[in-house]
């Protein structure tokens, strides 16, 4: 391949060693290798963080186009994606739903996702406040569903999740939750869940737009 | 500001179309980046004063991709157009099939990965052609394909033949005579080998020139003989970009050696060339922010958000 390219990309998953305020050493798997002859000021912590955001975009982009596939592989993105779904950053985590969203329909991208049990948070980001973050989760399970992996990714909560997700004014959402339910699930399925959310608590918040 | 197949549709949505009556030239300017087959004016949308919004569906999602690049930021009879994806106003089945290609796309793609390396290659090579003939000793006219092959192709089986894709497959046989080889041997023989512990820099070494792979890859001797003449152009760069006294630079030293790699050098890509149109977007992106970001933190001792910071609040721009 490229090495160019690999470079490129492995420079962007390059690991290094933050210290923060409390002292203690927190390692980041995503990072830029800075200069050597810079000296590492204080200042330089508050836009790391922006820093990432624009690197995990980047990375999320590349996972949009298949012939990055098995570099991305080779440097472990998806891990680094995967790991980035439960940082506080919302930003963080929208990204790397995104690049997972793009690069999960790929059969061995899928397997190594289900086998580095990837489902559960990216269930958990479909309670997201964050619209892409929710969309994009729909959209990774919808397209991880296998035969084996359905009873993870179809799961109840999901399931009703979903339902109440085909309710939403938000056309994107409702679009993609329908599909799930039409596409995804089996009918006796969404009919369980139609029952189980007769019975729980009315007006539970659907994620703010 | 990451792209997914959620975000992108066949619908696309026009800001700031100037309120003079334009709808037909407006239509018209779309309509060369594909087959519409709905367009209307959105009355209820908001738009500024003396604008109007209207909404375009293509036929085709690639359509409305080329249209939105092309479209977007472009003046239109004195008004600067924002073009964005509309994905909220499609039906629940346009939805479906809009995955449903991504799924084909991917496992054709997946499957298939050279012969699509090799088309998605071909369009924006284009411009580099001109530049590597010059360059590469053996380009005959007409031939494009030194500067468009792109090694990538290589990582996947080595026994897949691309000659039938490729336009000018006959020409370069009778290229790929030895004497030229050395040269390049080195690198040819790093992407065979998909060895990815090679060094980047080009060393002219001994190897054994594998006569038989080099007929179904055409092009990479003709790379080696790019990388090995503008060595001294990189290092005007190196210098120039000293000269710029970036603060960080993104891959560290190795950045320099980047430049080695693949492909033909792209004359009005100054720096890092990745063979690729996004990947330099990119590279020139990150750099942009990193010397925004460098410019932000020597200038003030603490800074909340760097200069170049997006308000935390969601007013991302639609993309």
């Amino acid at each position: 391949m490229e090495l160019g390219r690999l470079e490129y990309l492995q420079a962007l998953v390059t690991e290094f060693q933050v210290t923060d305020s409390t002292g203690k050493k927190r390692r980041c798997s995503l990072a830029l290798s800075v200069s050597s002859t810079s000296s590492h000021p204080r200042p330089f912590s508050f836009s790391l963080a922006e820093a990432k955001e624009q690197v995990l975009a980047n990375l999320a982009n590349f996972a949009y186009d298949p012939s990055n596939y098995e570099y991305l592989r080779q440097l472990q993105v998806l891990d680094l994606f995967l790991d980035m779904l439960t940082e506080d950053n919302e930003t963080l985590v929208e990204f790397a739903m995104g690049g997972l969203c793009n690069l999960c329909l790929d059969k061995t991208n899928k397997e190594y996702i289900l086998e580095a049990n990837g489902v559960e948070p990216i269930i958990n980001c479909l309670s997201s406040s964050n619209e892409e973050t929710v969309v994009s989760a729909v959209t990774t399970l919808m397209f991880l569903t296998t035969p084996r992996s359905r009873v993870l990714t179809t799961a109840l909560p999901v399931v009703e999740c979903m339902l109440r997700f085909s309710l939403s004014a938000n056309t994107r959402l409702s679009n993609l939750a329908s599909i799930f339910l039409q596409d995804y699930c089996s009918p006796p399925q969404v009919e369980e869940a139609r029952n189980l959310s007769k019975h729980t608590a009315v007006g539970i918040p659907l994620p703010k737009d | 500001q990451v792209y997914t197949i959620n975000l992108e549709s066949r619908y696309i949505l026009i800001q700031g179309v100037p309120a003079l009556g334009v709808m037909k030239e407006l239509v018209e300017q779309f309509a060369l980046y594909g087959a519409i087959e709905e367009y209307h004016a959105l009355d209820e949308y908001p738009a500024e004063q003396f604008t109007e919004v209207y909404l375009i569906k293509f036929k085709k999602l690639q359509c409305a991709r080329v249209a939105k690049k092309k479209m977007d930021e472009r003046s239109f009879f004195g008004s600067l157009l924002h073009v964005c994806y509309a994905p909220e106003f499609e039906t629940v089945q346009e939805t479906r099939e809009k995955l449903q290609d991504r799924r084909k796309y991917i496992a054709k793609a997946t499957n298939q990965r050279d012969c699509f390396m090799l088309k998605k290659v071909e369009g924006p090579k284009k411009t580099a052609s001109n530049n590597s003939e010059h360059d590469c000793p053996w380009s005959t006219s007409g031939s494009s394909i030194a500067s468009n092959w792109d090694p990538s192709c290589f990582t996947s089986s080595p026994g897949v033949s691309h000659n039938t894709a490729y336009p000018s497959g006959n020409q370069n046989q009778s290229l790929l005579t030895p004497p030229h080889y050395d040269n390049s041997c080195a690198e040819i023989s790093g992407y065979f080998g998909q060895n990815t512990s090679l060094t980047p820099s080009v060393h002219p070494g001994v190897c054994t020139p594998p006569t038989s792979l080099m007929q179904h890859r055409k092009v990479p001797a003709c790379n080696g003989i790019d990388r090995f003449m503008p060595r001294t152009t990189h290092l005007q760069e190196r210098k120039r970009k000293r000269e710029e006294g970036n603060k960080f630079s993104l891959i560290g030293t190795s950045e320099d050696n980047t430049e080695v790699v693949i492909g033909p050098q792209l004359p009005e890509i100054p720096k890092v060339d990745m063979d690729d149109e996004s990947l330099n977007t990119s590279a020139t992106l990150i750099r942009n922010k990193l010397k925004e970001v460098a410019d932000s933190v020597s200038t003030s001792v603490e800074k909340p958000e760097s200069s170049s910071a997006k308000p935390v609040v969601k007013q991302r721009r639609r993309i």
